[in-house]
């Protein structure tokens, strides 16, 4: 079976790809970045991808949306990925929706995420860059998913952070034991007790309710993403069937032709901000409720205060 | 600029506290992704990339879907 994998495109190459792109972007004036995984490779947190995601500037979404279709791998133009992806279009991206690329290589495609806002992101990820990427704090936030593989990948960055003298670091730390050992080294500060309530049981040596507070505040942003995801998905099912009967089926339209049509079915059944029509407040309140019942009600007064985390909404 | 819109808070650590961070954060690699990405993710940059590039283009050889489910929202 190897035979098959002989025209894979190596992960050298597919990063060399994407760090070009993002490269040439930002020469052009785009500004964006290269997150998640990819970045955690390059901050020393191996993960086994070898797609990219990458944030952009929602207002340059034109522009970088033009630079994608230009750009070939291997020959290959990108399409958009499948039905569903909604437009590379800033109206959508300043709501938080993703837009997916492909370029379909051999054996495996090669896929592209772009989204305009960090999910939980709390400041502006636009204003701290590390070159190509985003910054640790920024990549740390989009870890806290409903996905249990990654959350080490951020306790991973919350220490590399705290190793490099930012405190930030401190509301990155998932992990009872390494919450107590970091203790000999320069304490959270009084905003980051507010920030996240848990640092108030520094020098965290009652292990077992450190712990539970740990789950219960993993649970919390795992209810919060549930949920995110929940409200983008539920106009995503009627989005789809209008881009499927738009474009008769076929997933190999040119991306100026598909984002046409796409466009025309979004402006129909994607609302441009569903978190803020939904409440982020509200998102807040129904997540902390359930962790009230899953973990137990004591809890609800030790979880984050989330407020800051949906920046740029 | 960070959390809510605050100044970073940034302090000079000492090379002894700065060796210290390393072993914790190095016994956490460990325990949370198993010897050998520990190992890999504490080499230098060229060759922890290059460490990676191996091990993925190796899961792919041996047919690992490593591609996502495109949902049109980012988990």
């Amino acid at each position: 079976m190897m035979g098959d994998h002989g025209d894979m495109v190596p992960y050298a190459e597919l990063e060399s790809f994407f760090s070009g792109l993002v490269a040439t972007a930002q020469s052009r004036g785009i500004t964006c970045a290269i997150t998640s995984g990819m970045a955690c490779v390059h901050f020393g947190v191996a993960a086994t991808t070898k797609d990219c995601d990458v944030l952009c500037d929602a207002a340059k979404s034109d522009d970088f949306r033009a630079l994608i279709a230009g750009t070939l791998l291997r020959g290959l133009s990108p399409n958009y990925r499948g039905h569903l992806s909604p437009p590379l279009d800033a109206r959508w991206m300043r709501g938080g929706w993703t837009s997916h690329f492909t370029w379909r290589t051999k054996p495996e495609e090669t896929c592209l995420d772009i989204f305009g806002i960090a999910p939980r992101g709390s400041s502006p990820w636009d204003r701290q860059l590390h070159g190509i990427y985003a910054c640790p704090n920024v990549v740390a936030e989009m870890k806290r998913t409903n996905r249990e593989k990654d959350w080490p990948f951020a306790t991973a960055l919350g220490g590399q952070m705290l190793e490099e003298g930012d405190l930030e670091g401190w509301l990155h730390l998932h992990d009872a034991d390494i919450l107590r050992r970091f203790m000999k080294h320069p304490a959270p500060t009084e905003r980051l007790m507010g920030l996240r309530p848990l640092l108030g049981l520094a020098p965290f040596t009652d292990t077992l309710r450190v712990k539970r507070l740990l789950l219960a505040e993993r649970a919390f942003w795992s209810e919060l993403d549930e949920l995110r995801i929940r409200i983008y998905q539920k106009h995503l099912r009627p989005y789809v069937s209008a881009v499927r009967r738009a474009s008769s089926g076929r997933r190999d339209l040119e991306v100026a032709e598909s984002h046409a049509l796409r466009l025309e079915c979004a402006l129909e059944h994607l609302p441009f901000h569903p978190l803020r029509d939904y409440g982020l407040e509200q998102m807040v309140a129904e997540a902390k409720a359930n962790v009230g019942v899953t973990v137990g009600a004591d809890v609800v007064e030790w979880l984050p205060a989330a407020e800051y985390n949906f920046d740029g909404l | 600029m960070n959390q809510a819109g605050q100044s970073e808070t940034r302090v000079t650590l000492t090379a002894a506290q700065r060796r210290r961070c390393r072993r914790i954060m190095r016994d956490f690699h460990v325990r949370a992704f198993g010897e050998e990405l520990a190992r890999i993710n504490f080499l230098p940059e060229k060759r922890r990339k290059q460490a990676v590039a191996e091990m993925i283009d190796h899961a792919r050889s041996k047919g690992v879907k490593l591609t996502r489910p495109a949902l049109g929202v980012t988990p």
